[in-house]
């Protein structure tokens, strides 16, 4: 027994021993086959996400994005779409850079050159705000941005031109379209809707009352009301704010600029009464002369020393904080006009109405660019100077000045506000002592002249396009404040009532790309992909027709150059394929020969 | 435009206070309304305090609605995505029914249809002789809110309408637009999971067959009003198939939990501690 015992005791042991070598052969093996296939795994499909805005807040921003994710699926990416509520969209794209494809509509219009400037200089990757938001560095496009800034005439015109050709070989974002701006106007009370751009603060200032059109206010007061489907001018009215929208059309009613963009693009005086350029090596300088008895919404004069006061503030919102501190605190400018502010190197008040200004190198057609930022009351101001202890926002160095809601607020327009109720109205009125209600102003356009024809504005906000079309049918409004989709053109053109406003616009829609992250770095495969987005389609099937195409944010301006034209289809980027049908081993071809692979019809990772 | 919605919330107050009498005459039968005034008094001192804790649910409800919303963003999970792959373009084939009728028929029913169902209960067990209807609508109500207002934080999601327009139309805005200004009063477009419109409703017709003895004629048509709502939710583009599925579940939940609360357990509950305060 004890024997046999031992028998399988010994049995046991050798066949423990012999699957141990077994098993250290197996592994040895094993481990260098794996050190040798190391780097080799498998890739998995890539995976990008589009953020953008919801039917609600936008009419074209969901149908654009989902287009595109259809072509870029059938090309073997895998694709989803996240429609998000616009301050959070913002917040995330503009604020904390947390995307990796979005599609929305550009706050403004890019009519000018230098407005590029702050939208592509690689200085701005860091800056939140339609400040570079896409993280794009080219220092091609640096020097184009640079040099167009000192150029004059000719030469100018060929650094534009090369700077957009720069734009469409590297597609930092990919232009969707320039679509209408489209709006619902009674015609009973209010005239000139299809003479004015109610995209501008200009538009609102340039309308006329109906001949017959009585008072409707218990004390005979007119009243413009105004239905918008974006809340947010109900609950901020912060001009520096940066993840609020878009056409800064209500607080350019609040805030005058020194000057005003006449319908040529050249700057003429506004808040100025006149300005005369002189000439020195270091860049030009500007002396500008007030108008007389300007005066803020509460009462204190407007003077020179609110002008400086502006610049220096808008390059450091900080202001006497960072002086107290030491050298390595930086100041904290305002995102919003970095572009501007830079072209100014310093600011003089001369006396109360006199300022002057130097420019850094620049062009004075340039230099006069810096002139349209809004003018700031100091009293009010220069308490916001303190770092903001910020809640909802990835802090980037804030300051009080531009996270806070600025309500009430005081400026010097030809509106002042009056009150609100956050995501139901705001409520403006005429300002009495603006420089436009005495009369006759020199150089200022014939249409604005003598003040807005309305004593009351308001703004009452509602969800959707479709509701803000129905108020204006049932007088419960005069004209829809944001444009709206043109799937509402039935109904407008159905009422006798109404009338339809339709505008070229130069703000456009886009597909911005955060270069920051892989593969969206390389720009082959940014071209690659814009070859997959068929214009001609979205132009028909999401903006019915109501939209124009175009490859360079400055289209329709003559700085376009004229192979950046849309003829029959996209200069740079033909799609590959025909009536909006992508022809699948084309566009894998295009990855292909950029190197990328293909696994079961899916595009891997790089 | 202030007063459009007043207009609105004037007309909807009219409409439901209208279908309240007439469903009482039909439900109850103006024979059966001897001794009313008697009943409602003892109801309502047996169910005041759960009646004031409802009451309590909608004030914070309201609050949390606007403030939640923001709140949601910065730490709600967006759960937009899954439900769109969990169910696709279901809604869309709900919409393929649409017919200018059909959609004016969802359209009243998703407003006023739902106001009445959600009121009626409360002032048909009100009459009734004794509490425990009215106590266990009651309670479910406040579960139904009460989960409702913490998914509503915890979950971001859009509705079909935002998310597919290719496949779903806004039919309720482009058949009636005024209701969105009633509609954005009680809801924010980003609460979607659950629908409180069905949860809500299914509750109502799942506590009339638990007290269909009482009033049977009231069954058929809080099933048949229940039914149409729910699928107003989605006909009318403003529910996914995953978030009237949600909304039943909360149903279910609520009136198991009403059951479990009845007014004889919190009565000897209350006698419970009184007793040993006294004794």
């Amino acid at each position: 027994m004890t024997r046999s015992l031992s028998d399988t005791q010994i049995r046991r042991r050798t066949a423990l021993g012999a699957l141990a070598a077994a098993a250290t052969g197996l592994t040895g093996g094993c481990l260098r086959r794996m050190r040798a296939l190391t780097g080799w795994q498998s890739r998995d499909q890539l995976s990008l996400r589009i953020k953008t805005l919801p039917a609600d807040a936008d009419p074209y921003a969901l149908p654009l994005a989902r287009r595109i994710a259809a072509w870029f699926r059938d090309a073997g990416i895998d694709v989803r779409v996240l429609p998000m509520a616009e301050q959070s969209l913002l917040r995330e794209v503009l604020l904390a850079n947390e995307f990796d494809l979005f599609v929305t509509r550009t706050p403004l219009g890019y009519r000018t050159p230098d407005a590029l400037y702050s939208l592509l200089h690689s200085r701005f990757v860091a800056t939140p705000g339609w400040q570079n938001p896409f993280g794009y560095t080219d220092l091609e496009m640096d020097e184009f941005l640079e040099s167009q800034r000192r150029a004059g005439g000719a030469r100018r015109r060929e650094l534009v031109a090369g700077l957009q050709r720069r734009i469409a070989e590297t597609q930092p974002f990919t232009v969707l379209g320039f679509a209408d701006d489209l709006r619902a106007a009674r015609t009973d009370r209010f005239t000139g809707w299809q003479r004015v751009d109610l995209g501008s603060t200009r538009g609102y200032l340039a309308l006329r009352q109906a001949r017959n059109a009585d008072g409707d206010g218990s004390d005979g007061s007119t009243h413009l009301r105004v239905v918008s489907t974006d809340s947010s001018p109900t609950e901020n009215l912060n001009p520096l704010a940066v993840e609020f929208r878009h056409e800064p059309v209500l607080t350019g009613l609040l805030y005058d600029t020194l000057g005003y963009r006449d319908d040529e693009g050249a700057i003429r005086p506004w808040l100025a009464e006149s300005w005369s350029f002189a000439l020195s090596e270091t860049g030009p300088s500007l002396e500008l002369q007030l108008r007389e008895n300007l005066k803020w919404h509460d009462g204190t004069a407007l003077t020179a020393e609110d002008v400086a006061f502006t610049y220096a503030f808008l390059a450091d919102t900080s202001l006497a904080t960072a002086k107290e501190s030491d050298d390595d605190t930086d100041p904290i400018p305002t995102p919003r006009f970095q572009g501007r502010i830079r072209l100014v190197a310093d600011v003089t008040t001369l006396d109360d109405r006199t300022v002057e200004f130097q420019f850094v190198d620049a062009d004075p057609a340039v230099a006069t660019r810096a002139l349209t930022v809004p003018i700031l009351p100091r009293h009010v101001w220069r308490k916001r100077t303190d770092r903001a202890s910020v809640t909802g926002v990835d802090v980037w160095a804030a300051t009080e000045a531009l996270v806070t809601d600025n309500v009430p607020a005081i400026g010097s327009g030809p509106l002042a506000f009056v009150e609100n109720t956050p995501n139901e109205e705001v409520v403006l009125e005429t300002f009495d002592d603006h420089f436009l209600v005495d009369g006759p102003v020199p150089g200022i356009p014939e249409g604005v002249q003598g003040g807005p024809a309305f004593d009351r504005l308001t703004v009452g906000v509602v969800g959707t396009d479709a509701t803000a079309v129905e108020m204006v049918e049932t007088d419960n409004a005069d004209v829809t404040g944001t444009p709206v989709g043109a799937d509402t053109i039935p109904r407008i053109a159905r009422a006798s009532a109404l009338d339809l406003i339709a505008n070229r616009s130069d703000a456009f829609y886009v597909l911005g790309y955060n270069t920051r992250r892989a593969p969206m770095t390389n720009p082959r495969f940014r071209n690659a992909l814009a070859h997959l987005v068929d214009d001609r389609t979205l132009q028909s099937a999401v903006f019915d027709g109501y939209a124009r195409p175009g490859v360079s944010p400055l289209q329709d301006t003559d700085w376009l150059p004229s192979d950046l034209e849309w003829a029959d289809d996209d200069p740079v980027h033909p799609f590959p394929g025909i009536g909006g049908e992508l022809d699948v081993s084309r566009a894998r071809d295009l990855f292909r020969e950029i190197g990328y692979r293909y696994e079961d019809g899916k595009l891997l990772e790089e | 435009m202030r007063q459009v919605l007043v207009d609105l919330v004037i007309r909807l107050f009219g409409v439901v206070l209208a279908s309240l009498l007439g469903a009482v005459l039909i439900v109850v039968g103006p024979t059966n309304l001897g001794g009313a005034v008697d009943r409602i008094k003892s109801n309502l001192r047996t169910v005041g305090p759960t009646v004031v804790a409802l009451a309590l649910v909608l004030v914070i409800n309201s609050v949390v609605r606007d403030v939640g919303v923001a709140v949601s963003w910065i730490i709600g999970i967006n759960v937009t995505d899954v439900i769109l792959s969990i169910e696709g373009g279901f809604v869309g084939s709900v919409q393929s029914l649409a017919s200018p009728p059909v959609t004016a028929y969802f359209s009243l029913i998703y407003v006023y249809g739902y106001s009445f169902l959600l009121t009626f209960p409360l002032v048909l067990y009100l009459l009734h002789e004794d509490a425990r209807p009215l106590h266990e609508t009651t309670v479910a109500y406040i579960v139904n809110y009460g989960v409702g207002v913490v998914c509503y934080v915890l979950f971001v999601a859009y509705g079909p309408r935002n998310v597919i327009p290719e496949l779903v139309d806004p039919l309720l805005y482009t058949n009636w637009p005024q209701s969105q200004l009633l509609v954005r009063q009680v809801n924010a477009n980003t609460n979607v999971l659950p629908s409180l419109h069905t949860s809500l409703s299914v509750t109502v017709a799942l506590l009339a067959y638990r007290f269909r003895d009482a009033y049977p004629r009231w069954l058929p048509i809080a099933a048949w009003l229940a039914a149409s709502v729910t699928t107003s939710t989605m006909y009318l583009g403003i529910h996914w198939g995953t978030d009237v599925l949600a909304g039943i579940a909360l149903a279910v939940l609520s009136v198991f939990v009403a059951e479990r609360v009845g007014t004889e357990a919190v009565r000897d509950r209350v006698v419970a501690v009184y007793g040993r305060v006294a004794g």
